[in-house]
């Protein structure tokens, strides 16, 4: 069986010998009946999360051309994880191409800056990032997002740990600081108000930052019960590998509120991973049809099981590409009412997406590390603690959309 | 006012915070040092700007954690990829950059900066973009407990190791007729040709030990790292501002400057948690402004 990092590294020699990955697209797109735009880091720093997001749009395509009978074709577009970048390449798409079906942008920054340009353009996006303000203050009407935004994540991984561990009372935190970081240790702040838990710290750190020995060395001084990490991505991993290192793991409870699932527990090693709590938005492993039916095809097709990159592009490319279908046109026009209320057996389970701001309302996962031992095999790194739906509503959340 | 003795447990656990904060940054600066010092050797004996130095850093990190997967152990791995570094980079000095040279350092820069995203995309088609970890080696897998706080035993044995380290690199460059060679060879290439000697092969030695420095520093990190293919940037940009801060070619200024970068960088997350990171720019700033040389670099 294909293991993950072969797949890659195929891939990526393919790209490489074709001189740019966003060619085979390109070509691929010339004279499709239906299109559709897979904005994402396709290089940089979170191109692995982008190549992945771009098979999984590239099965949900084929799918939907099988179930129609019609041409569908993806076109990827490179973000390189720049905002400036992200907005120059869908307007080109919008323009030349005449794509106006968009999904993609797994950082929030670019999110926040292609869904204001493809709503002008008069399409639809739809996105995995996690800032609150993409269906907050800044929703519009041609974006939607399928992943749980901040205050969802923090109340369906702090609220179960806080229950379990009664006698945990003292938690510390380390931010990224940003809009996304903030948003997490704002709405953890509210459930230990709200449950009467002593936050007894919090670090923040800048972006840049790799080297987080300082930061935990002052979470030691705070003695708490447990260690609370808000970054994300590398950040999240390098925070926890360093934690580990420190011993933490055996003197206090570790949570990371945002892990990016299966491509993350890879990098970290089994070793790691076990006993730590992490919060997620996808496993392969949860017990759904659809994503019973998702993961046996991507191991048929490409010998790996799908992870959160993939399973997050798959399922809003195929929301877009049905959308498009049923309405009869990708025009934003056609689209956007078509998701609007729309509900549907999801990845997650019953999955809706809220007229009001255009969220998905979908399950976010609460998981815990296995001991290597234990791993029934060497994606199975986790076991599902529990898992529930926790949205702020419509007004709460900012969001005023517009007519 | 609160006599020795008596203060408040805060105020005692405060002190001793920066107290630890200080061992977390000597440990952290001796890394850079290991990092900075092979850069610094390149440019003081060579006048090259060498912007794949974190490219090399990245490949010590990366085959000693291939080497770790494959079944060696972290001792062996450590010296393997050293040496494969810097053979490496020997290779690469003989066939690519010593026609460079004596173009001025523009040249260097693009080149280097060229192979330096060669190599972390060969990294990436090797071992893929998601990164990886490294156990730290067997009897260093735990921590030294003293009172409230915890230290790794590995970023322990780091220190130990780097200081050490330190030491030999010293004499080596400034105690040993080798030394001298090499450092003729930096001061006058013809002279040193006039006495038999082969410039070229110098130079190549003196590159390939650089990179293997860098190598090495990333065979040490790895186990605290971990390795992903985007770690060699981040190395660069903390290696250029340790020299710079440490003055240009200078030796004791690069270690000088490490610790001086590592224990801002670890105090200020206590202080200024936000701002660790960018207090170390400032640092290199307030260096250049006062002391354009560095610390200790030569006029």
């Amino acid at each position: 069986m294909l293991d993950r990092r072969s797949f890659l590294t195929t891939s990526s020699l393919a790209a490489l010998s074709l001189a740019a990955p966003g060619l085979l697209g390109r070509a691929s797109a010339q004279g499709a009946a239906l299109k559709i735009g897979v904005p994402v880091p396709i290089s940089g720093a979170f191109a692995a999360n982008g190549k992945f997001a771009t098979i999984g749009a590239q099965m949900a395509a084929e799918e939907v051309a099988k179930a129609h009978g019609i041409e569908v074709s993806t076109l990827d577009l490179d973000t390189e994880g720049k905002p400036a970048t992200a907005v120059r390449k869908v307007q080109d798409a919008l323009a030349q191409d005449g794509i106006k079906l968009f999904a993609g942008g797994i950082l929030s920054s670019e999110s926040l800056a292609m869904g204001k340009e493809i709503e002008r353009g008069g399409g639809a996006f739809m996105t995995t990032a996690g800032a609150d303000e993409i269906t907050g203050a800044d929703c519009n009407r041609g974006t939607f997002r399928w992943s749980v935004p901040t205050f969802g994540a923090i109340n369906q991984t702090v609220r179960p740990i806080i229950e379990a561990l009664p006698d945990a009372k003292k938690w510390y935190t380390i931010t990224p600081q940003y809009v996304f970081g903030d948003g997490l240790l704002n709405a953890a702040k509210a459930v230990f108000a709200e449950k009467g838990i002593e936050h007894v710290g919090n670090s923040y750190h800048s972006l840049t930052d790799k080297e987080f020995s300082g930061y935990l060395t002052n979470a030691i001084a705070a003695q708490p019960d447990v260690l609370l990490l808000l970054n994300f991505g590398a950040q999240s991993s390098d925070t926890l590998r360093q934690a580990v290192s420190f011993g933490l793991k055996q003197r206090m409870t570790i949570v990371v509120a945002w892990a990016s699932g299966l491509e993350q527990f890879e990098a970290l090693g089994p070793e790691i991973v076990e006993g730590v709590y992490f919060g997620a938005q996808y496993w392969h492993g949860a017990d759904t049809p659809l994503n019973r039916e998702l993961v046996a095809r991507v191991r048929e097709k490409h010998g790996f099981n799908p992870n959160y990159s993939f399973a997050g592009s798959y399922i809003i490319s195929k929301l877009l590409l049905d959308a498009a279908v049923k309405g009869g046109s990708p025009e934003g026009a056609a689209v956007i009412p078509q998701l609007e209320g729309l509900k549907y057996a999801g990845l997650t389970g019953e999955e809706e997406i809220r007229a009001a701001d255009h969220q998905v309302i979908k399950d976010y996962y609460l998981l815990k590390g296995k001991a290597k031992d234990a791993m029934a095999d060497k994606d199975d790194f986790v076991d599902i603690v529990s898992s529930g739906k926790s949205f702020l509503s419509p007004e709460d959340s900012g969001c005023k959309m517009p007519a | 006012m609160a006599r020795a003795g008596t203060y408040p447990p805060d105020f005692r656990r405060d002190r001793v915070i920066y107290l630890f904060q200080i061992l977390n940054g000597i440990g952290l600066g001796m890394l850079y040092f290991l990092l900075a010092v092979g850069l610094s050797v390149i440019f003081g004996l060579l006048q090259f700007v060498n912007f794949a130095h974190g490219a090399f850093y990245l490949l010590g990190a990366y085959l000693t954690y291939d080497l770790t997967q494959r079944g060696f152990s972290f001792w062996a791995a450590m010296p393997m990829a050293t040496l494969i570094v810097a053979g490496v980079a020997a290779a690469i000095e003989a066939l690519l950059l010593h026609r460079i040279y004596k173009l001025p350092h523009t040249f260097h820069i693009l080149v280097t900066v060229g192979l330096a995203l060669v190599i972390q995309e060969l990294a990436i088609i090797a071992w893929g973009p998601l990164g990886g970890s490294v156990p730290a080696p067997q009897g260093l897998q735990g921590v030294v407990i003293a009172g409230d706080f915890i230290y790794p035993q590995y970023r322990l044995f780091t220190i130990a190791f780097t200081a050490v380290l330190a030491g030999l690199l010293w004499w080596l460059l400034e105690g040993t007729r080798l030394g001298a060679i090499v450092r003729g060879g930096s001061e006058s290439p013809s002279n040193m040709a006039l006495l038999g000697y082969n410039t070229m092969r110098i130079n190549t030695a003196v590159f390939g030990f650089g990179a293997g420095l860098a190598g090495l520093a990333g065979a040490l990190a790895a186990p605290i790292r971990g390795v992903e293919p985007f770690m060699g940037a981040e190395a660069l940009s903390v290696a250029f501002v340790v020299v710079v801060i440490g003055g240009m070619g200078s030796y004791t200024g690069a270690l000088a400057a490490g610790l001086l970068v590592g224990i801002v960088q670890s105090v200020m997350t206590t202080v200024w948690p936000e701002g660790a990171r960018l207090m170390i720019y400032v640092g290199m700033a307030l260096v250049i402004a006062m002391m354009p040389r560095g610390l200790l670099g030569r006029a």
